[in-house]
């Protein structure tokens, strides 16, 4: 799906307004620019029947891109879109006011809204930074009564936000807040008291506040409309009996996945209730020291997985005890979605499992399954489109039960290949070059060798050629990300071949400024770009200067930029916000020596200018 | 090749961009010196090409002060605007301290090694940053401004956080604990005539209110507010609740303390 957000497209359009709009079909000038309508508006005048024709036809459109491309036509045409699309996607939250946007669009049903940029998620932006719910949802709450979809990305969320938010859209149905934080139960619980056609209720991988308030007790009695239930990033305990009643009440439940305090006794009771069940996350998966050793009859957990037919996705597996793993293996081969990231599962005991799973198209796993298990994963899933491998020990001095070897075994399986993200120590050039060679279809590679400026461990040449070889061969690659040591060659070839990528993401790569130059002047399509603790400075973030306001954001913390070029980027393109901060949120250093230094660099092209809710900590030059 | 910009003082970062020149003076030791040399890294000498890497780690003075003292003797101490004296840093053995964000796991993917890791809410990797020592020691560390507690209050079902730092007397907190939920607390009791009347909160110390703020302390009992001195209050206070007046046991009320 077409990543571009309303901010570019908006952006043009402003512009595209100020020319005439074609003329119409009957060589007239169109009279679209009259608003008012005639209490009798003549049958022939066509461009009113067009207008009509279009929103029916507008309606079966859905893509942004093409919604986009229309909104561009005329003016005619970029009223009728804006009335007609109803799912809007907004890539930064900066890059616009709720207020434009309900000037634009008045009918919308559904809203995406993406806040921090991703670096945030490891701690390099300190907290209050911002990307705050607050000014969306009371805006919308006004203008779009009859919203009806929320998802939030990296956006902080409040109790009083979700509050509002259920108290302002009677027909509320789907709420997805995935790696947001600011909420706790309190704000779960007015949600799933108040918004009574909710379908879907997802909290995922969001930090979620323990107000010891009872949530699941209270959705209302009587049966529920709910879909998908995901709290497996919740951090608290249940009210198990009530999500017991919960779950007998909603038979339209497709989606439940719990969090750990949900013991495998538990699961199993749900899972007899609901066999409908699509995608489960099953809690901790292992039994409550209760139970165990009382000599009671311990439920039969295959059967209850082999009533489950219609089940495809698993994940969960929190506090896994492998002994019962197997119980799973009556629904293997229908899976076609396995996330086992949270569980150190060995080869032997992986190996087995896997071997069943023919189907699955996604798989996250943490490295504990070593190369042995990923020559596993190789030769069963033949169907495999997405593959994340995780650190068990995420340190720079760990083991590394993975390398090239279980990279390279992957890539000659698993030709289906289309996304990647794969942890490891130490890697060999070789390897990716293999990955390039059998996986045409590469849309996402991440590579992390989490040892900072590795080279290839066997030949011990920078891993330039391997990134060298993914860029040249897979195609469609869009989204990168790079590690290990790495030379400006590397970055010169990703410019040059890296024809189709739009999010690139460097750390502790690079020899000088023509790495970023490379990039910069290169990667035609580029629109997030996030560095950390590379080499580059002044000269190269000014190489970009043709590109920035084509971009979403640029991300640069801990390289070599001071503030002089900064604040000549924010002079020179005044639709960029440039945002200047350090990684904690002191005020403004001190330190003379280093009053120049920039650490962290965050800028985006905004119609609306810089932002009012800034903290002090933050100077927008 | 860009030099290094004049306006800004170079610092750890500016290790190696005019690396290459002294580099190649490096070079001119013998290979008899070279194979002398002590590095870090595993042996087979394949760090030559890039050992005169950067090492870009602003605040990793730590490492930089290891590896000079482990490396050759022509090093030195690291000072930031000596380039001259760049100590030549094998690059194969990163660094032993710990790097903010990297690698880049979210929170709560760490500690998978603990079964029972109790993450309560958004305390601990919300407010973990990255120490600047003087001593250039990295690590992570809660942060000391701004000390939040959770504060409830009995039938408002939304829970706050208060920043205690923010105050210096219990006067002060109990007023902010009005205004904090005096709002919420109307919005519960919505009266049948529709309007609501926002009460103050008051008599919260005394006991003669309708509401009676009480504390956790670290060892877990329930104490009501105001016994201690309030510094020592600040050092124990592990959450605040605001419950009616009327549960408290008369015990508590007339006076005894379970301290």
């Amino acid at each position: 799906m077409a990543e571009e957000d309303l901010s570019e497209m908006a952006k043009d359009v402003e512009l595209h307004l100020k020319l005439d709009p074609p003329l119409s079909a009957n060589n007239k000038p169109s009279r679209s620019f009259k608003t008012s309508s005639s209490s009798s508006p003549p049958p022939c005048d066509t461009s009113h029947v067009l207008e009509n024709v279009l929103e029916n036809v507008l309606k079966f459109l859905e893509s942004r891109r093409d919604r986009n491309a229309v909104s561009l036509v005329c003016r005619s045409w970029y009223r009728v879109e804006a009335q007609t699309r109803s799912e809007v996607f907004i890539g930064n939250c900066y890059s616009l006011s709720p207020a434009r946007l309900a000037r634009r669009f008045t009918r919308v049903r559904s809203l995406f809204l993406k806040g921090k940029p991703r670096f945030a998620d490891f701690n390099l932006m300190p907290p209050d930074w911002g990307a705050r719910f607050a000014p969306w949802v009371a805006v919308t709450a006004k203008a779009y009564p009859w919203l009806e979809k929320v998802t939030l990305k990296r956006m902080f969320v409040t109790d009083d936000d979700l509050a509002l938010l259920a108290a302002s859209f009677p027909g509320f149905k789907e709420l997805v807040l995935l790696c947001c934080e600011g909420f706790g139960t309190s704000g779960v619980a007015v949600v799933a008291n108040k918004c009574r056609q909710l379908k879907v209720l997802d909290l995922i991988e969001s930090e979620v506040t323990d107000d010891e308030v009872d949530w699941i007790s209270c959705f209302p009695e009587g049966e529920t409309h709910l879909e998908s239930l995901s709290f497996d990033c919740v951090e608290s305990p249940i009210n198990f009996k009530a999500l017991e009643r919960l779950v007998v009440r909603s038979p339209f439940l497709k989606k439940l996945r719990t969090n750990r305090f949900v013991s495998l006794e538990e699961l199993h009771r749900l899972m007899v209730r609901a066999p409908q069940l699509t995608s489960l996350g099953t809690g901790s998966f292992s039994s409550s020291t209760e139970n165990a050793g009382q000599g009671e009859q311990e439920p039969d957990y295959a059967s209850a997985f082999r009533a489950c037919r219609s089940l495809v996705c698993l994940s969960g597996f929190r506090e896994l005890a492998a002994e019962y793993l197997p119980a799973i293996s009556p629904v293997c081969a229908n899976l076609t979605s396995i996330n086992f990231s949270y569980a150190n599962i060995s080869p032997d005991v992986f190996r087995p499992i896997i071997r069943n799973c023919h189907n699955v198209r996604v798989f996250w796993a943490l490295d504990s399954i070593c190369d042995e298990g990923l020559q596993a994963v190789a030769a069963t899933c033949k169907e495999l489109r997405e593959l994340r491998i995780f650190p068990f020990d995420p340190s720079e001095d760990s083991e590394g039960p993975v390398s090239g070897l279980g990279l390279q075994a992957i890539s000659e399986g698993c030709r289906k290949l289309e996304s990647i993200l794969y942890f490891c120590q130490r890697m060999t050039n070789v390897a990716v070059t293999a990955m390039s060679e059998n996986c045409p279809q590469l849309t996402v590679f991440r590579l992390c060798i989490m040892g900072r400026h590795r080279p290839d461990h066997v030949t011990g040449k920078p891993m330039d050629d391997g990134f060298g070889a993914i860029v040249k061969n897979c195609k469609k690659l869009t989204r990168l990300a790079v590690s290990g040591l790495l030379t400006d060659k590397a970055f010169s070839l990703i410019g040059e071949y890296g024809k189709l990528i739009r999010t690139l993401s460097v750390a502790f790569a690079g020899d000088s400024d023509m790495g970023l130059r490379y990039i910069l002047e290169g990667c035609p399509k580029l629109e997030k770009l996030e560095i950390r603790d590379s080499p580059f400075g002044d000269a190269g973030l000014r190489s970009g200067m043709h590109r920035y306001n084509d971009m979403r954001f640029v991300w640069m913390s801990s390289c070599r930029l001071s503030r002089g070029s900064c604040s000549d980027i924010a002079r020179a393109l005044p639709s960029v916000v440039v945002e200047v901060f350090g990684s904690d949120d002191d005020d403004v250093d001190v330190d003379e020596d280093n009053a120049d230094y920039v650490e962290i660099l965050y800028m985006y092209r905004s119609l609306d200018g810089p932002r009012k809710d800034a903290p002090k900590f933050v100077t927008i030059l | 090749m860009e030099g290094c910009p004049r306006n800004i003082c170079p610092k750890l970062l500016d290790l190696i961009p005019q690396g290459r020149e002294w580099y190649h003076e490096e070079n001119n030791n013998t290979d008899q010196e070279k194979k002398l040399e002590l590095r870090l890294g595993p042996p087979g000498g394949y760090e030559e090409d890039r050992s005169a890497k950067k090492n870009t780690e602003t605040r990793n003075n730590n490492i930089m002060k290891e590896q000079t003292e482990i490396s050759s003797p022509s090093k030195n101490h690291l000072s930031p605007c000596n380039k001259a004296n760049v100590s030549h840093i094998s690059q194969k053995r990163t660094a032993p301290g710990p790097v903010v964000g990297w690698p880049p796991v979210r929170s709560f993917r760490k500690n998978l090694a603990s079964t029972s890791s109790s993450k309560l809410g958004n305390e601990s990797s919300h407010v973990s940053h990255i120490n600047k020592n003087g001593d250039g020691v990295t690590q992570v560390e809660p942060k000391r401004e701004g000390m939040f507690v959770k504060i409830n209050m009995d039938s408002v079902p939304i829970g706050r956080k208060i920043d205690l730092n923010a105050y210096n007397s219990y006067e002060q907190l109990s007023f902010a604990v009005d205004k904090l939920f005096r709002g919420l607390l109307a919005a519960q009791r919505d009266t049948s005539s529709g309007e609501r009347e926002e009460k103050p909160i008051i008599g919260l110390l005394d006991g003669k209110g309708e509401f009676t703020l009480t504390y956790e302390d670290n060892e877990g009992d329930k104490m009501l507010v105001g016994d201690v001195p309030w510094q020592m209050f600040i050092s124990s206070v592990k959450r605040l609740r605001v419950i009616k007046s009327s549960e408290i046991s008369s015990a508590l009320r007339f006076g005894c303390r379970r301290r």
